[in-house]
């Protein structure tokens, strides 16, 4: 991270607002960071309304930490509960209409290389399982099968969370919730293979329990999709409202699904894997 | 009367872990002071989901965190 350009010059800094010249003095602005110093730096997440011990609220304080370039991403969300914290953070966050994100997102990306050529901008969809695998579902594949260039992140927590605990394409078959008492008869959405045969570049299929891991996956995902294409991130993040998780179990939950069926998955091209692989080459040399 | 979790700072003090500040979904709220060498929470951000007592007692054993009930004044 490097926000150079937004530092405030000598006595402009009293009349500016307190957050962001907390954020220039005790956050992420001008300074490198890393997910896992949180806890040690004023975040550019702020409070937000999401209920206590929400693993999706979890999922977006990691991923507002680990973008590789928070001051020129545009975050995009949808209806849903992870807008509710994506929308109270110290980045442009815009707000599609149900389903929609990865419409516009390709829309956005598009102007922004117009009016950007000489800068890298982010842009960043992401939605939950019902705005990406259900009601946005063609708009998904679509902007995969144009190979548009930004990061798709599904953060799934298999059910209509805000809306009274509908089921959804990713809830897990069998499954019994308030509104689909008789259970679920379907299995859930194959949502990775899909975007592996839809073109996407770089697809990881993830439980949140590892902090370093998750924060590399959030930055290897947007660097893939600036230079080859579209990339995919599904996070299990529950619900442990509608799911009667206790809030003090998540993680361990958590940890139990990434055992079950939601572990480690990471796949990339050829291309993709050579160009990370020459990153960390160069790291290495620096540290040499 | 809220429910929020409190650091035995002295305690937390003896070991050099970080580890709750990791876990916490909540931003700004479980915090580290590296004076104290010790975490601390932000109370009035806390949503009193015990994820951080989880870590603390379930996973390291350590027992630095408890969960207490505080009133508004």
């Amino acid at each position: 991270m490097g926000l150079r350009y937004v530092q405030p010059a000598p006595g402009f800094k009293q009349y500016l607002p307190k957050d962001y010249v907390d954020l220039i003095d005790f956050g992420p602005f001008g300074k490198e960071v890393d997910a896992s110093q949180l806890g040690q730096f004023k975040e550019i997440l702020e409070e937000h309304p999401m209920c206590a011990g929400c693993w999706m609220a979890y999922f977006v304080r990691v991923f507002y930490a680990s973008l590789p370039n928070p001051e020129d991403t545009i975050v995009l969300g949808t209806a849903g509960c992870a807008r509710l914290a994506l929308s109270q953070a110290a980045v442009p966050f815009i707000y599609g209409n149900y389903g929609d994100t990865n419409a516009v997102a390709s829309g956005l990306t598009r102007a922004l290389n117009l009016r950007f050529p000489d800068k890298q901008k982010d842009v960043v969809a992401i939605a939950g399982d019902g705005g990406l695998m259900d009601i946005g579902f063609s708009m998904t594949m679509h902007s995969w099968f144009r190979r548009e260039k930004f990061t798709t992140i599904m953060v799934d927590n298999e059910v209509y969370g805000n809306t009274g605990g509908q089921e959804s394409g990713m809830s897990p078959k069998g499954v019994q919730l308030k509104m689909a008492p008789k259970g679920k008869k379907f299995d859930k959405l194959p949502a990775t293979e899909l975007a592996k045969l839809a073109g996407c570049v770089y697809v990881v299929k993830i439980a949140p329990t590892n902090i370093k891991r998750l924060s590399k996956v959030i930055k290897r995902a947007i660097l893939a999709a600036r230079h080859f294409g579209p990339t995919f991130i599904h996070a299990y993040t529950s619900c442990n409202i509608e799911y009667s998780i206790p809030t003090e179990e998540v993680l361990k939950d958590a940890r139990e699904r990434e055992k079950k069926d939601f572990g480690f998955e990471e796949y990339m091209t050829d291309e993709v894997r050579a160009f990370f692989e020459e990153i960390e080459k160069k790291k290495k040399e620096v540290r040499a | 009367m809220y429910y929020v979790a409190r650091v035995d700072e002295e305690k937390c003090a003896t070991y050099n872990c970080k580890q709750c500040t990791l876990f916490c979904p909540e931003a700004n709220t479980l915090m580290f002071d590296e004076k104290k060498n010790s975490a601390y929470v932000n109370e009035p951000r806390c949503k009193g989901c015990a994820l951080c007592v989880y870590v603390c007692s379930d996973l390291l054993k350590r027992d630095c965190i408890t969960m207490e009930m505080v009133t508004t004044e």
